[in-house]
């Protein structure tokens, strides 16, 4: 273990994520306050980040409780929103083929999308599996202990953040992060474009079901422009 | 349901799905490859999933008689997004979103 940590790939990775933990220091603090105002006790706080640890998924599973909506609902929301993990998972999947299983286990805990930008890019530029997993573990800690502490204070501390901050902007900024890079291609922006106006349009729709039916036809949309401009450039 | 029971199934139901979609292809199914429609569908779930979730975030509810008012968020998250896409940096992002706000609801 000691040895782990003192590798220079570990350091690397925990130090080359530190600029995007003060990045992230306001969305921790916003879903630590999110949980309070979601009536959560500072233990069941502590697991919504320890456990579930996915900014998006907290803040949506607290809005949903905070409006009523039923267990089923939130966790099929939340599933569909974590359905991205799929993807980063079969994208590192064969960096980490070579890995024993507790390595495989343990990187996977710690799979999120500032992590995976991270990773895989440092997957792609070595050739050493070793090196790469280090490299992440390092990464994945970093964010993980930022985000509890984060999330911790926000909790006990949110009360005294000034409204006028406007803190809770964070949130969607932390999301345009993550999605704006993506943009690059007529299919993703169609399904963000339709899924940005489904998500209004059916606003009326009760239980925040608007969520979920907007991503589900974004994500529809996104693929059938995908097929048909494979159809349209194979022509 | 008593409240704080609801929460603890939906951190437990929630965490375990997350943990299980996150291990899935390194662990579980690494032997299969994906099934190619299934991969291409995942490629849009964070541009649909998170624009879902970021929209009700910036659009607020306009005042009465004040459909068109101007909006400090909106014009904000436009200059955040344009960084983004440029920089991929969350840093950055956060900091031209958060001072783009702040300044926006000095002046308006």
């Amino acid at each position: 273990m000691r040895r782990l940590l003192a590798s220079p790939d570990f350091r690397a990775g925990f130090v080359g994520m530190l600029p995007a933990c003060v990045g992230l220091v306001p969305f921790g603090l916003v879903c630590g306050v999110g949980a309070a105002s979601a009536g959560a006790s500072w233990l069941a706080a502590l697991g919504m980040s320890a456990f579930i640890f996915s900014g998006a998924a907290q803040i949506l599973a607290g809005q949903m409780l905070a409006g009523g909506a039923p267990v089923a609902v939130i966790v099929l929301t939340c599933f569909v929103l974590g359905l991205r993990f799929l993807m980063y998972s079969a994208a590192m999947a064969p960096h980490l083929k070579a890995l024993p299983a507790r390595w495989q286990q343990a990187l996977a805990f710690l799979l999120t999308d500032q992590a995976f930008a991270t990773a895989i890019r440092r997957f792609n530029a070595t050739d050493d599996p070793r090196s790469g997993a280090q490299h992440f573990l390092g990464a994945g800690m970093a964010l993980y202990l930022c985000w509890q502490v984060t999330n911790m204070i926000g909790f006990f501390a949110g009360n005294v953040i000034p409204a006028v901050w406007s803190l809770e902007f964070a949130v969607p900024l932390c999301f345009l992060a993550l999605v704006a890079p993506l943009l690059r291609d007529m299919p993703t922006i169609l399904a963000a474009v339709v899924a940005g106006i489904a998500v209004v349009a059916l606003g009326g729709l009760p239980m925040k079901l608007n969520l979920i039916a907007a991503g589900v036809i974004g994500i529809a949309v996104g693929t059938i422009a995908d097929l048909a401009r494979e159809r349209w450039t194979r022509r | 349901m008593d409240a704080a029971l609801k929460l603890w199934v939906v951190i437990l139901a929630v965490g375990l799905l997350n943990y299980l979609s996150r291990l899935s292809f390194i662990a579980v199914f690494a032997r299969r490859s994906m099934p190619p429609l299934l991969g291409r569908a995942l490629q849009y779930v964070p541009a649909a999933m998170l624009t879902a979730l970021i929209v009700p975030m910036i659009a607020a509810e306009p005042a009465a008689g004040h459909a068109m008012a101007f909006n400090p968020k909106v014009a904000a998250a436009a200059i955040a997004g344009f960084v983004a896409f440029f920089t991929r940096s969350s840093l950055w992002t956060m900091g031209t979103g958060m001072a783009a706000l702040w300044l926006l609801q000095a002046v308006s």
